[in-house]
């Protein structure tokens, strides 16, 4: 079931790839990415983390491999950002709490909602994390380039 | 090898309105936006882009300043477009490519048709949605009625775009063919269940281009247009659940 669920996820992100429009070429990179992405989660939840972290560390590494391939590829990090997250995003969660919803179920409702909401901002947070960090190093490295022409 | 200050700006605004309507983020097209002037030989370049619209002015050496602003209506989502306006700047910094040739590959970009037509890329949305059903452990009916939801989902698109449809109309309206599709399924075949068939539905409705570029806006600073589109990717968001909400509610 593990591989025919990790075939699936391959599949996912190179069809967002083509719904997105990617370069062509990169498709492979693009399901690679997902696949480490989701197999993080996976092993994360496995080892008893909770769903929040787990979408957290898979999305810190989209983020991180997301932008190691952008500068050997040459390419824009969205590129490789975008097919990598979408398996990670909690479809189920957000389809249970607006049946708790409907059904009158308010109380469950609200709890499986934060619960959505929260594994949301923790996808978000982990790219903002990653990407802040390649930031912060390409500005590093601008930084002490100028200062070596000043010193040549 | 004199380019003029109109000529200038009339490539550095193309290549920004280029990559504005195909979603790139804004750091990035105001960076395109001002290596491609200087490349072209403009002393000082400012560029200010927000989601609606590109503004630039650039001056030349002798002192004179041109000032543009171009409005961006419909905006798709074409990444390689990007990639391609992308490469285009490296390869005009590098001298590898001069004007003439610069402009033309531009407009040719502009208005070529890349990507994929109908049949693929319903067939990528369909995947997409038999693939999520899969991962929430659906039987293989369930699978195959999400791979069908997903691919009208699509066909949706199609019709919206023709129409030069509202913003958030087509979330909102494959939201509930897809609720739609799962209620039926549930109807017709009781033991199955409708959730896996609507959560794969909605997969290829999550915005994740306006969700990823609002996260790397804020960090670049650009904070117009990080809340605009974070609050474009939440009102995607609420326009789905909208529709799928409706249908479920006309059922119980």
């Amino acid at each position: 079931m593990l591989m025919v669920k990790i075939i699936a996820v391959l599949l996912i992100s190179a069809s967002v790839g083509i719904l997105y429009r990617i370069p062509r070429k990169l498709l492979l990179y693009v399901s690679f990415v997902g696949m480490v992405a989701w197999l993080i989660m996976y092993i994360t939840m496995r080892l008893g983390g909770n769903g929040i972290l787990a979408d957290f560390l898979a999305s810190v590494a989209v983020g991180v491999i997301a932008e190691i391939l952008a500068r050997i590829l040459r390419k824009p990090a969205t590129i490789f950002i975008i097919p990598g997250f979408i398996p990670l995003v909690p479809g189920g969660d957000a389809y249970m709490t607006m049946l708790y919803m409907v059904e009158g179920n308010y109380v469950d409702g609200v709890a499986k909602g934060m619960q959505t909401i929260l594994t949301a901002g923790a996808i978000a947070f982990g790219i903002f994390v990653s990407s802040t960090i390649f930031r912060l190093i390409k500005n590093y490295n601008l930084e002490s380039c100028s200062t070596d022409v000043r010193k040549s | 090898m004199a380019i003029s200050l109109e000529q200038m700006v009339s490539l550095a605004a193309l290549a920004g309105e280029v990559m504005l309507k195909n979603g790139a983020e804004t750091y990035r097209i105001e960076e395109t936006m001002d290596h491609m002037a200087k490349a072209c030989g403009a002393s000082t370049v400012e560029s200010f882009v927000i989601p609606t619209g590109v503004f630039l002015t650039v001056s030349d050496e002798v002192g004179h300043t041109l000032t543009v602003m171009r409005r961006v209506r419909d905006r798709t989502i074409n990444l390689d477009r990007i990639s391609k306006v992308n490469e285009l700047s490296r390869s005009l910094v590098a001298q590898r490519m001069g004007y003439e040739d610069a402009k033309g590959i531009l407009t040719s970009i502009s208005k070529e048709r890349t990507g994929f037509s109908l049949l693929p890329s319903m067939l990528a949305s369909g995947i997409i949605g038999g693939g999520t059903a899969v991962l929430q452990n659906a039987l293989f009916f369930e699978t195959l009625a999400a791979f069908a939801a997903a691919m009208i989902v699509r066909y949706i698109a199609h019709i919206v775009s023709k129409l030069h449809g509202v913003q958030f109309s087509f979330e909102f309206l494959g939201g509930m063919a897809v609720a739609f599709c799962g209620v039926l399924l549930h109807s017709i075949w009781p033991h199955l269940r409708p959730d896996a068939v609507i959560i794969g539905g909605i997969m290829p409705l999550v915005p994740g281009v306006a969700i990823t570029n609002a996260i790397r806006d804020v960090i670049a600073g650009d904070l117009l247009s990080g809340m605009s589109r974070g609050l474009e990717a939440a009102l995607t968001a609420a326009a789905v659940a909208m529709g799928v909400v409706i249908i479920l509610a006309l059922k119980v």
